[in-house]
């Protein structure tokens, strides 16, 4: 069964021998200005080339990796998703909400999942067979789910503590979750990034649902003729990227125990879909790769990171990350032309 | 459009600031419609335009406004753009223009509801300001914590607890704000009073709790001389504290910050900040209310400072017990 969709969808002309050279050769573009990055922050200030720091940068992509992850997914089905900086924002407020309401930390954790993942669904569902335009449908879920966040907090902060409410154990092992470090030097946050990656490069790369995902991006009509429900397949790749960005919520407010619906995650979604597009995914879908999203991530990580340490005045950080998302996306059109 | 901001905050800096008379409904051209509803005894409908309503100060001013409500017997709406959105609240209130008896104002950016202030006070319709003020506009008068001010309280606070001597780097979630600049000026008027002090930079950390404690942590490791961390505002308080805390520098980096926020108050009480300035936003949202009342029941009104409140180790106990 397998094998026939696989010959089926590769009837459109996708050269499976070329399609991943062309891969490798976007993924060469970006590693490439992101080693320059990092040369040059290395000689350009003192701090930069310290493990402490090098953890930080890690620490700090973390969040957005995750989300980037499951934007890879969705871009590659030839759709996109705004709405994940509100989500990231409710589903980490369920969590937080239901510990400090003296749930136990698996059912807590399983509401914030299960908000993403529902927030995901809708989204999938205006997009497929409510027939609305994935960017029309999701900017339409960010205001509406950031307005749930707000009436359900009344816009008042909510700090996960034990004055609060939240039971001791529960606390301690959800503060873990997200303060901790494994084996003592890497943050836990960047240890869930790591696990989140390698689980979606192996879907991409070596199961049926990655190959149906990106027979879907590349041409609609072809895979559905080859037998692909296309509607099922972008569906599950908008669950799954609401089931990432509520991942990230529930480990933000892990690592700082206070949100506010108001400015929780607000902006966040441009910050995920940059770093993607950075990585080499295309907004008109068929492309994109797990390792292209790390280094796009990347990039924007160690940018931030050097901006600051550099002592960059913050307006001028501003325009320096817009020129890097244009360089980068460039060097990636500039080589791709070339292979082609 | 931020540089624009700044550029004007610098030229209403350097302006002398005028001063402020005391205002008169026997001097105001109030319009024929509000006149008619005071004659017939009708209950007004005033309107409290907040500059955000989505942020956590929110539920507090609109609070003070229920309850100034009920104290002068009038009614007042509490509106405003959810997010910091100067197009949204402009249009807001051109929208309710025609029924509103009296707007109390925090602007989004000074210079694009000036303009709309003057407007609506050309209509006959009384504007007072609170929590951020519209020096710029003709409004009445100003209900609110004087920015400046409660920046140089900071910056004094600051000065005092590094014992006159130190590096101090100023954080703030949005450099460019009207608020942000203002506070920014006083906090450095009140560090300037101590020659040994040397203020090191401002870091603009961005809204989003991650990013702020992010651009905190970046910049500690950037310049590890930095033994003052001052924040300008609610939100980076508490991340500059968590920092503190997490690094094992409790004492040695000092923290000064604004408000009361739950983080911000264990921290203080754990040494990890220093001292916390409380704006008592339930005061601003009562006496932005009340100035209108008072101001059309035809009593003479002039600006209101709702005040400082510090607080540090040894009276944060107050707030804890009262939450």
């Amino acid at each position: 069964m397998a094998e026939t969709v696989r010959t089926g969808a590769r009837a459109p002309g996708i050269d499976r021998l070329g399609f991943a050279r062309l891969l490798r050769a976007r993924e060469a573009g970006v590693f490439i200005a992101l080693l320059v990055l990092c040369l040059f922050l290395s000689f350009a200030t003192d701090g930069f080339l310290t493990s402490l720091n090098l953890l930080n940068v890690g620490r700090q992509i973390s969040l957005l990796g995750i989300m980037a992850v499951g934007m890879t997914f969705v871009l590659i089905s030839g759709e996109v998703d705004l709405s994940v900086g509100s989500n990231y924002a409710l589903s980490g407020l369920a969590s937080g909400m239901a510990i400090i309401a003296g749930f136990g930390l698996i059912p807590a954790l399983a509401l914030g999942l299960a908000v993403g993942a529902a927030i995901g669904l809708i989204n999938g569902l205006l997009s497929t067979y409510g027939r609305l335009p994935s960017l029309i449908a999701t900017l339409g879920m960010l205001s509406m789910v950031r307005g749930t966040a707000l009436i359900v907090t009344n816009g008042q902060p909510v700090t996960v503590n034990l004055r609060n409410g939240a039971l001791p154990d529960v606390l301690a092992a959800f503060t873990k979750m997200g303060q901790g470090y494994l084996f003592g030097t890497i943050p836990m946050q960047l240890v869930f990034f790591v696990v989140v990656a390698a689980i979606a490069w192996f879907i991409l790369s070596y199961t049926n649902f990655g190959f149906r995902i990106f027979a879907v991006g590349g041409s609609a009509k072809a895979a559905r003729v080859s037998g692909i429900s296309v509607n099922t397949v972008k569906i599950w790749a908008f669950v799954l990227m609401g089931l990432l960005a509520a991942l990230a919520g529930i480990l933000g407010l892990a690592f700082l125990p206070s949100s506010q619906a108001g400015r929780t995650g607000l902006g966040l979604e441009l910050d995920v879909i940059a770093a993607t597009i950075v990585g080499g995914a295309s907004l008109s879908g068929g492309e994109g790769t797990i390792l292209g999203t790390i280094l796009g991530v990347l990039i924007i990580g160690v940018m931030r990171n050097g901006l600051v340490l550099m002592g960059v005045s913050p307006f001028v950080q501003e325009l320096m990350i817009g020129l890097v998302i244009i360089i980068a996306v460039g060097i990636d059109k500039w080589t791709s032309r070339k292979a082609g | 459009m931020k540089f624009r901001n700044i550029l004007l905050a610098a030229t209403i800096a350097l302006l002398p600031l005028a001063a402020h008379a005391e205002q008169k409904l026997a001097d105001f051209k109030l319009a024929d419609r509000i006149k008619a509803k005071i004659d017939a005894g009708k209950t007004l409908d005033f309107f409290v335009s907040y500059h955000d309503v989505s942020n956590e100060f929110a539920p507090f001013m609109k609070a003070g406004v229920e309850r100034a409500a009920k104290d002068d017997k009038v009614n007042a709406q509490f509106i405003g753009p959810v997010g910091s959105d100067a197009d949204g609240q402009i249009s807001e209130i051109e929208t309710l223009m025609g029924k509103m008896d009296g707007l109390a104002i925090s602007s989004v950016s000074t210079d694009a509801l000036a303009p709309v202030i003057d407007r609506v006070l050309a209509a006959g319709i009384p504007v007072v300001t609170f929590n951020t003020d519209n020096p710029n506009s003709k409004r009445l008068a100003f209900a609110g914590q004087d920015l400046v001010k409660s920046g140089v309280e900071a910056g004094k606070l600051m000065a005092k607890v590094l014992g006159g001597k130190g590096k101090v780097m100023i954080t703030t979630i949005d450099a460019a704000a009207q608020w942000s600049l203002d506070r920014e000026k006083g906090a450095r008027e009140g560090l300037s009073a101590s020659p040994d002090i040397k203020i090191v930079n401002t870091l603009n950390t961005g809204t989003d709790p991650q990013k702020i404690y992010s651009a905190i942590e970046n910049a500690m490791l950037a310049d590890p001389s930095i033994n003052g961390i001052l924040s300008l505002e609610c939100c980076s308080t508490p991340a500059a504290g968590t920092w503190v805390e997490r690094n094992g520098k409790t004492g040695q980096v000092k923290v000064v910050g604004f408000d009361l926020l739950d983080q911000t108050v264990e921290l203080v009480g754990s040494g990890n900040i220093q001292a916390t300035i409380d704006q008592a936003p339930e005061k601003q949202g009562f006496a932005a209310v009340d100035l209108l009342a008072k101001f059309l029941k035809g009593q003479p009104i002039d600006n209101v400072d709702t005040g400082v409140g510090i607080y540090t180790k040894d009276n944060i106990g107050e707030v804890a017990k009262k939450k």
